[in-house]
């Protein structure tokens, strides 16, 4: 280890004194990628009884408020909605803007508000 | 950055608070005993871990573990934490990237979780064959079983750890406030933290998780969308905005607006507020040199210097052609020499005298000498014969190549007719050739001619003639196009339905005819059945059909030639042209593209709307598509899903106790703007106090470290026996009481 290295001390040594069982042991070098269950399918085996507090049960309800629209590009309130692409507008002129924005850009523009139209 | 105590301090943020990385090794640890618990605030963001008992905790560092491979032994190491841009040459990061063991915001990955445990242990001094301390740490609020039990084994198996309790930050923080009288005992939390942000009620100091909430937005999301919204909108410097870059100015230039509406239209308006609360930030820019015009004795110098290449080539020119001159003299006397030995050998021996030098005949050898006499005639820049002379030789060297020609026909035997057939045909194709040459220099000296006349137009009045190039390209365009229209049925640009004709649109003339003959032949002509092809004066048909397309093809040919002509005429001339690219729509095409200089303006990066447009989602998830409520009405959902028979006296006394926590909640603005959110969903005139916890991001570790100084601690955490023995349902069911604090 070059000496700078050492001197920082960034890396985790790989056998520590207070550890029953070393990382190394545990976790050969072969199968470094074990699979790990995701939150979803955590969610999905736990069997858990309605009437208790679980962690599905706390989900916020969705808002009750009317949605604000604002404008994707600029930031202003948008009351207009670009038929080809679906965007949101604040006025004549951003929708110029909007018209020249390549696909890829509309896309990502889209995603962010979660309403692009993935193609599979 | 070194601090006083020589810690690595990564500091980032504004003002009081920082976000703090405190890796070095402490030295202490000896100097606890075994009853002294270690509490860790396990958070998605950072990790915080520490004695019980103490304000600050010891080791600080983010949540991330890196496994890249050392550049020089091979091996993958683990890196933990933010790794210092200085120390990465020496690792190959390429496939490893920063990971995480939380899946939004709760554990999943054990492996990463095991590693980070290694180091925080490590930092904090461990030693010896086991951590023999106590270990309180947090988790998030209803963690899911699966998490907490290999949470639990991991601190039991691997560390040998004697007993654990778990927590939640946000109801530490609360516990570590009210005990200093910043809230009271009924109240609500309001944490805003990394990936989610939760609502939880407190009623007679103890958390009510059954009227709990949680959004999944988080501060994790602000960045994102901060670093989404900059990259579009300045694509060119993409690169620039990663996801710490963003982080950073999150930090410090966001801020809450206490109206979302009202502030936009100030931006919108362009009031000088707007200026104001615009921030720049000037990306490094090098402007390229300008060229100086070369002084007059640059130019001497170099016109000097290209003469004098000139003047080389021409003498290297000089010398080749001298010798080759040389050597056609040489060559030409010799045969001369040849020549006059010819004459003096007999008839007979002339094939035999020949055959060394490799001449057939006679005539061969004069007609080469002939040649050779031509070339160096032109070498030596003699005026060329005349052509006069030119076709004398052409005449007699017909007579020669073609001897037959002038011989009648009956004269000749078969096979000499044959040869004759041959030979007129060989003479017609070279006079044919002859002939096309002449034309062609002929049209070669009228466009010649003509471009004489149109250059001494253009001298004589250049803007008259500049403008009458701009009318005829005009004119020809317009037709062309319209003979394009005429041709795709007036179909528009972007309207893709067939073109297909006998759908009712507008034929050419071609087409018409074309439907008009396919009618007729497939005329039903009384029998029933279709003898279209039977007869071959039937495929005449097609015959006629495409000779109507050529017809229409050719005319605008000559239009689509003028055009070609006059465009590149104009763009030789005309400084402001633009040639119309066909079949572009005018919306689009307006302005070319014109490649400019850029300027110093484009390397700056303007962050208005995006100040405040960013926290936003806080309040409107649905801003990013998440369908769940704000911050402000996460308190109203909370209250409501609060069992009933508690809710009717302790409501007003759960708004007038509301705490921020939370990284987020560090953001400015967010007090009033809450007080507004909140009061517009309760009932009018009730009380409505929110207070900001003393230090949101370190209380919850504080918190959680009063709680395992208390004496009774253990009371509250369980061992590995009882892990063992009473099993998953007994773990679900666990909670620690919060009020021995």
């Amino acid at each position: 280890m070059e000496g700078e290295l050492m001197e920082a001390d960034v890396v985790v040594s790989s056998r520590l004194s207070f550890k029953k069982i070393q990382s190394s042991e545990k976790y050969p070098k072969g199968q470094s990628t074990r699979r790990w269950k995701h939150l979803k399918q955590i969610l999905q085996s736990e069997n858990c009884t309605p009437d208790l507090p679980n962690y599905v049960n706390i989900e916020s309800p969705p808002s009750t408020q009317p949605c604000k629209r604002i404008c994707d590009v600029t930031g202003f309130e948008a009351p207009y909605v670009d038929p080809r692409t679906n965007l949101r507008y604040a006025n004549a002129h951003v929708f110029k803007t909007l018209r020249s924005l390549s696909p890829d850009q509309v896309h990502q523009y889209l995603s962010i508000r979660n309403a692009a139209v993935v193609l599979k | 950055m070194t601090g006083d105590d020589g810690d690595q301090i990564n500091a980032v943020g504004r003002g009081s608070m920082s976000f703090v990385s405190r890796i070095r090794r402490q030295t202490d640890y000896n100097t606890y005993p075994p009853s002294i618990p270690i509490v860790i605030d396990n958070g998605a963001s950072y990790f915080r871990i520490g004695w019980a008992g103490e304000t600050e905790p010891r080791v600080v560092f983010r949540n991330i573990v890196q496994r890249p491979r050392h550049k020089a032994t091979g091996e993958t190491v683990t890196i933990v934490g933010d790794l210092d841009p200085a120390l990465m040459k020496y690792f190959d990061c390429t496939r490893s990237g920063p990971r995480s063991p939380f899946d939004s915001n709760v554990v999943y990955q054990f492996e990463i979780m095991e590693y980070i445990l290694d180091f925080a242990f490590d930092r904090l001094g461990a030693n010896g064959s086991r951590i023999d301390h106590p270990i309180l740490i947090t988790e998030c609020a209803c963690n899911p079983v699966q998490s907490r039990s290999k949470m639990a084994e991991l601190l039991f198996d691997t560390y040998g750890v004697p007993a654990v309790a778990f927590g939640v930050d946000a109801a530490f923080s609360y516990k570590y406030n009210q005990l200093h009288g910043i809230c009271k005992e009924d109240g609500i939390v309001l944490c805003p933290g990394f990936t989610t942000t939760h609502a939880i009620p407190f009623v007679d100091g103890e958390p009510v998780y059954k009227g709990s909430c949680r959004t999944n937005i988080g501060g994790y999301h602000v960045t994102d969308y901060l670093k989404q919204l900059l990259s579009l909108k300045y694509p060119f410097h993409s690169s620039r905005f990663t996801w710490e870059k963003a982080e950073d100015l999150k930090l410090e230039h966001c801020y809450i607006a206490p109206d979302y509406a009202s502030e936009v239209r100030l931006f919108q308006e362009g009031t000088k507020e707007a200026e104001e609360k615009t921030r720049y930030w000037q990306l490094p820019w090098i402007p390229p040199p300008t060229e100086v015009p070369p002084s007059e004795e640059e130019i001497a110098r170099k016109a000097a210097i290209r003469e004098k290449q000139g003047q080389r080539l021409r003498e290297m020119a000089e010398a080749k052609k001298l010798s080759k001159i040389n050597e056609m003299e040489s060559e030409l006397s010799s045969l001369r020499f040849l020549v006059k030995q010819l004459d003096q050998v007999d008839e007979d021996d002339i094939p035999t005298f020949l055959s060394d030098t490799g001449y057939a005949s006679r005539q061969e050898l004069e007609s080469t000498i002939l040649k050779v006499t031509q070339s160096l005639r032109k070498a030596r820049g003699e005026p060329m014969n005349e052509p006069s002379e030119g076709e004398e030789n052409t005449d007699s060297l017909n007579n020669e190549k073609y001897p037959l020609m002038n011989i009648p026909d009956d004269m000749l035997t078969p096979e000499q007719l044959k040869d004759k057939k041959r030979q007129m045909f060989l003479k017609s194709t070279t006079e044919g050739r002859l002939r096309a040459r002449q034309k062609r220099n002929e049209e070669e000296l009228e466009k010649e001619r003509r471009n004489q006349l149109e250059e001494e137009r253009r001298r004589e009045n250049p803007d008259f003639y500049l403008e009458e190039m701009r009318a005829q390209y005009k004119e020809v365009l317009e037709r062309v196009e319209q003979k394009k229209r005429l041709k795709t049925n007036g179909s528009s640009n972007g309207n893709n339905k067939s073109g297909g004709v006998g759908r009712g649109e507008r034929l050419s003339a071609a087409q018409r005819e074309r439907m008009r003959l396919l009618t007729t032949a497939a005329f039903d002509r009384g029998k029933g059945e279709d003898t279209f092809g039977a007869r071959d004066e039937d495929w005449q048909l097609y015959k006629l059909m495409s000779k109507d397309n050529d017809d229409d093809d050719e005319q605008p040919d000559s239009d689509e030639a003028e055009l070609a002509r006059l465009t590149s005429r104009l763009q030789e001339i005309d400084p402001t042209f633009v040639q119309k690219v066909e079949g572009e729509s005018l919306t689009s095409g307006e302005v070319p593209p014109r490649v400019r200089q850029l300027t110093e303006e484009d390397y700056k990066i303007v962050i208005g709307i995006e100040r405040f447009r960013c926290p936003e989602i806080l309040f409107h998830p649905n801003l990013v598509g998440i369908e769940q409520v704000g911050l402000d009405e996460m308190a109203g959902a909370s209250i409501r899903r609060l069992p009933h028979e508690e809710t009717e006296l302790v409501e007003e006394r759960l708004t007038s106790s509301i705490l921020m926590t939370g990284g987020c909640s560090l953001l400015p603005g967010m007090k009033e703007r809450l007080e507004c959110g909140i009061r517009m969903i309760r009932p009018c005139g009730d009380p409505i106090v929110v207070v900001r916890a003393m230090d949101p991001v370190l209380d919850a570790w504080r918190g959680a470290s009063a709680f395992a100084a208390n004496l009774n601690f253990l009371s509250n955490a369980f061992t590995k026996m009882d892990y063992d023995e009473k099993g998953e349902d007994w773990l679900r069911k666990y909670q620690i009481r919060y009020n021995n604090l």
